[in-house]
């Protein structure tokens, strides 16, 4: 599910940067909060755990294939949501820069996508009210499932919606949905379970380790709700929205769309419907480079023949310049040694 | 091999390119952070039919190849992750997207054949210089750019022990399951019966490592940050960067224009 | 055998140690230390030798009877006092060795104490000339052997220079060249030593003197030849003769 820095527009990553950054400023708030020396080793333990467990293959019961256990779900389950979030951040930005896994535009995003759905709402508005009363092996199956399933709806939901919003595919918004919510849907299953298995085993071992259990909710300070708490409670609701919707988008794929002429191509392309015209709009309105759309035209820039001819050209002189310089360059390097 | 040990290797490999003693793995990772950052931004920022531009941003990618004698079989090797949901991304343009916007020879070219086109060398560009970024410049570096630009040290010190102990961590996968595959031989995946014991016991062993790395930070004086050696920035630390990023900003705005 | 007064750097009487009250861990050591001193603590799995490791650093403060080192009372007033004086090489070198390349590693905490740039950077470089790895100053911390690995671990700890090693099963996983190389750079170190170790005959090589402890108690304190050759005595506490010992009587 990671996003490739290819499939969002500039102002769609700036976005998800800021939010990201907002849900982590609000983390590292808490986290230091805590006070806890402790936890800084822990989560750069923990998060190179999650890592190299997704290396593991899972078999999956009456199928041929395998699956993979669930970060976010896990250690905010283990953490809790705020060193959660920081960690699986790291986690990010190593698989990125270490495996191309996602890359450095696309970062934000991912973030939001994978850490933020899993942390916040897997843990905050799942794990724990469910483990309000004290965790068992029944609950702790409850709410991995629960957990992993909605929070990779979110997490897919959101991967469509950023592709539409960049304006990338021509692929109507609710075929690209009517794929992404499926295929998740069945892999959060899975992921859940898998998750579930090694936190019970965490249970039954050390349940002192399992965070949020038996924890009421955090008292908050009457009528103080703090502006970045307004924020991230708004971005809760508004996650929650979002995987509302993609439910109902992945339960009733739009019929219409789904016809043969929309394949073939002879239907408008407003297929993509109002979201996309509001994206764009949005886009318009917030993008850093805002001159570059063709708006009404119908010549698209840069994209005549001689044009392309000419690009391969300077290209061509780059390729032999660059040999020259590493040429001479290695040349002097020879010389100086010698 | 088992892809965890074709991870291990790949973490290897990367290792030995940081390593090496060229003159872009010794620029200030800052000012390499930031042009890569840049590029991949200018490079998707391109409109969905603006080939022949796009074609030219080939030339930073080119160039940190072949001056950075990286390996381009290596780079393209990367593309295996993020290629599946571009493809699936892309692949559908041309059935939908049938306007004629190119002619050559009297073929006509269909916009969505295009947009494909610049959705595959986006795909590309920002993976290969990703690539050129990690191969000249360590973590650590990165770490210390990003402590640069104010990200709070909670998340760059995870980051510096994620990097760390994924290592350690991946090797003690590949163990785990080579000992599980000798006793299970006939199973591609650990079976579900195993999977809480398995896992759990590994999480539990992770745990107890936790609380050693804190002891060993703690009685070396540790107080919650970590001191990095400094970098000294030399005239190319700035030059570098800010030429391409001109060269760049050139492509998107004027060489647009004629192309 | 008991070392005399002047020049002691670890003072231990009537220490008692409990993680929870019903089970007392550590009963009612007594134990003095000189500069230059090289201690074995032997005994079987469980008995209490990292707990009183891990006491002697500060980790756990809440012990019952009086520990001293360099002359500073172990209370968690005084930790970042102790921790200057006292250095703990863990028995996993990959716990120890938290950085990706060793320089930093081994720069940790000189640059911790507030050392200046000039004084970490000579610091590394005697701590790495000291265990005799300074070619591997720059390597990455995860490409290392085993053997450089703990070598490495010890120098993180010689940076800074503190008057009291203490280590966790040294010679654990090193190949007998390793090992061999490792007695002798510790034999080099002329702070004191405190080592535990299952390898005895690693003991009877780097220490003059032993400690065998079973059951929370020092049950013998004395040179390391006598101890370590006393068949009965390390039988009767689940220990076996040294493979050496065979040769040396």
């Amino acid at each position: 599910m990671h996003m490739a820095d290819a499939l969002v527009a500039p102002a769609v990553a700036g976005t998800m940067y800021v939010l990201s950054a907002g849900a982590a400023s609000v983390s590292v708030k808490k986290v230091r909060e805590e006070n806890d020396p402790k936890k800084i080793p822990v989560m750069g333990v923990m998060g190179a755990f999650v890592f190299a467990t997704q290396m593991l293959n899972f078999t999956i019961p009456g199928t041929g294939s395998s699956g993979h256990l669930c970060g976010g779900m896990m250690l905010s389950a283990m953490l809790g949501p705020y060193a959660g979030f920081l960690t699986m951040i790291g986690v990010l930005l190593v698989q990125c820069l270490l495996f191309a896994d996602g890359g450095l535009l696309a970062l934000g995003c991912n973030i939001w996508n994978m850490a933020f759905y899993g942390c916040f709402v897997g843990a905050l508005l799942i794990w724990r009210p469910i483990m309000k009363k004290g965790a068992s092996r029944v609950k702790i199956l409850l709410a991995s499932i629960l957990g992993c399933v909605l929070t990779l709806q979110m997490g897919a939901f959101s991967v469509s919606l950023e592709t539409m919003i960049s304006g990338i595919t021509e692929l109507p918004f609710s075929v690209f949905v009517a794929t992404m919510q499926p295929i998740h849907l069945a892999i959060g299953f899975v992921e859940g379970l898998i998750t579930a298995a090694v936190l019970i085993f965490v249970h039954e071992a050390r349940p002192e380790l399992l965070w949020g259990v038996g924890q009421s909710e955090t008292p908050v300070k009457e009528g103080k709700l703090s502006f970045k708490n307004t924020i991230v409670v708004i971005a809760i609701l508004a996650a929650l929205a979002g995987g509302i919707v993609s439910l109902f988008a992945s339960a009733f794929p739009d019929g219409l769309e789904w016809s043969m002429e929309q394949v073939a191509g002879t239907a408008e392309l407003e297929a993509a419907g109002g979201a996309y015209d509001t994206a764009t709009a949005i886009q318009d309105a917030t993008s850093l480079l805002p001159d570059y759309a063709f708006k009404n035209s119908e010549s698209a820039v840069g994209t005549s023949f001689s044009g392309i001819v000419g690009a391969l050209v300077v290209v061509a002189i780059t390729v032999g310049a660059c040999y020259a310089f590493r040429f001479f360059k290695s040349k002097k390097k020879e010389e100086q040694v010698a | 091999m088992s892809s965890i040990e074709k991870n291990i290797r790949e973490l290897d490999k990367l290792q030995n390119l940081q390593q090496r003693s060229h003159w872009m793995n010794s620029l200030h990772p800052l000012g390499k952070l930031l042009l890569s950052i840049f590029y991949i931004f200018v490079t998707v920022s391109f409109d969905k039919y603006s080939l022949a531009p796009l074609i030219v941003m080939a030339i930073y990618p080119l160039f940190g190849f072949i001056v950075g004698e990286l390996s381009f079989k290596e780079g393209i090797y990367r593309m295996r992750l993020i290629l599946p949901l571009v493809i699936f991304v892309g692949i559908f343009n041309p059935f939908f997207d049938k306007r004629i916007i190119l002619e050559v020879a009297g073929i006509g070219i269909s916009g969505g054949v295009i947009s494909m086109l610049t959705l595959m060398l986006k795909g590309f560009y920002s993976v290969l210089s990703a690539y050129i970024l990690i191969a000249t410049t360590s973590i650590d570096d990165i770490c210390y750019a990003l402590r640069i630009l104010r990200v709070p040290k909670q998340i760059v010190i995870v980051i510096m022990l994620i990097y760390r102990y994924f290592g350690v961590m991946a090797a003690e996968a590949d163990r785990i399951t080579t000992a599980y595959k000798l006793r299970a031989p006939k199973q591609n995946g650990i079976h579900y019966k195993a999977w809480g014991t398995l896992v759990g016991q590994w999480l539990l062993r992770s745990m107890d490592r936790a609380e050693d790395v804190y002891e060993s930070m703690l009685l070396r004086g540790f107080t919650g940050d970590f001191s990095m050696r400094k970098h000294k920035t030399a005239a190319t630390d700035i030059l570098y960067p800010a030429i391409w990023g001109l060269i760049f900003l050139v492509i998107r705005f004027f060489l647009i224009k004629i192309l | 055998m008991q070392t005399g007064i002047s020049g002691e750097i670890l003072k231990i009487e009537n220490l008692s140690f409990s993680y929870e009250k019903t089970q007392q861990v550590l009963k009612d050591i007594n134990l003095t230390a000189v500069d230059g001193e090289s201690i074995g603590i032997i005994g079987a799995n469980g008995i209490g030798k990292t707990t009183l490791m891990k006491l002697l650093v500060g980790l756990y403060t809440d012990y019952q009877g009086t520990l001293e080192v360099a002359g500073h009372q172990v209370n968690k007033k005084n930790l970042a006092h102790i921790r200057e004086h006292i250095g703990y090489v863990f028995q996993d070198s990959d716990s120890q060795l938290f950085l990706s390349t060793i320089e930093d590693d081994v720069a940790f905490g000189p640059r911790n104490y507030g050392l200046s740039e000039e004084e970490v950077e000579k610091r590394v470089t005697e701590a790495l000339e000291k265990v005799h790895i300074s070619e591997l100053r720059n390597k990455q911390t995860y490409k290392l052997s085993g053997g450089e690995k703990k070598l490495a671990s010890i120098a993180t700890i010689l940076s800074m220079k503190p008057d009291i090693i203490i280590m966790d099963e040294p010679s654990i996983a090193l190949d007998p060249r390793n090992r061999r190389n490792l007695i002798k750079i510790l034999n080099e170190i002329d702070s004191l030593k405190i080592i535990t170790s299952h390898d005895l005959d690693f003991i009877l090589d780097t220490c003059e003197r032993c400690l065998l402890l079973d059951e929370g108690r020092i049950i013998a304190d004395g040179g390391s030849r006598e101890i370590l050759m006393d068949k009965e005595l390390l039988e009767a506490h689940g220990l076996e003769l040294p493979l050496s010992a065979g040769r040396m009587s």
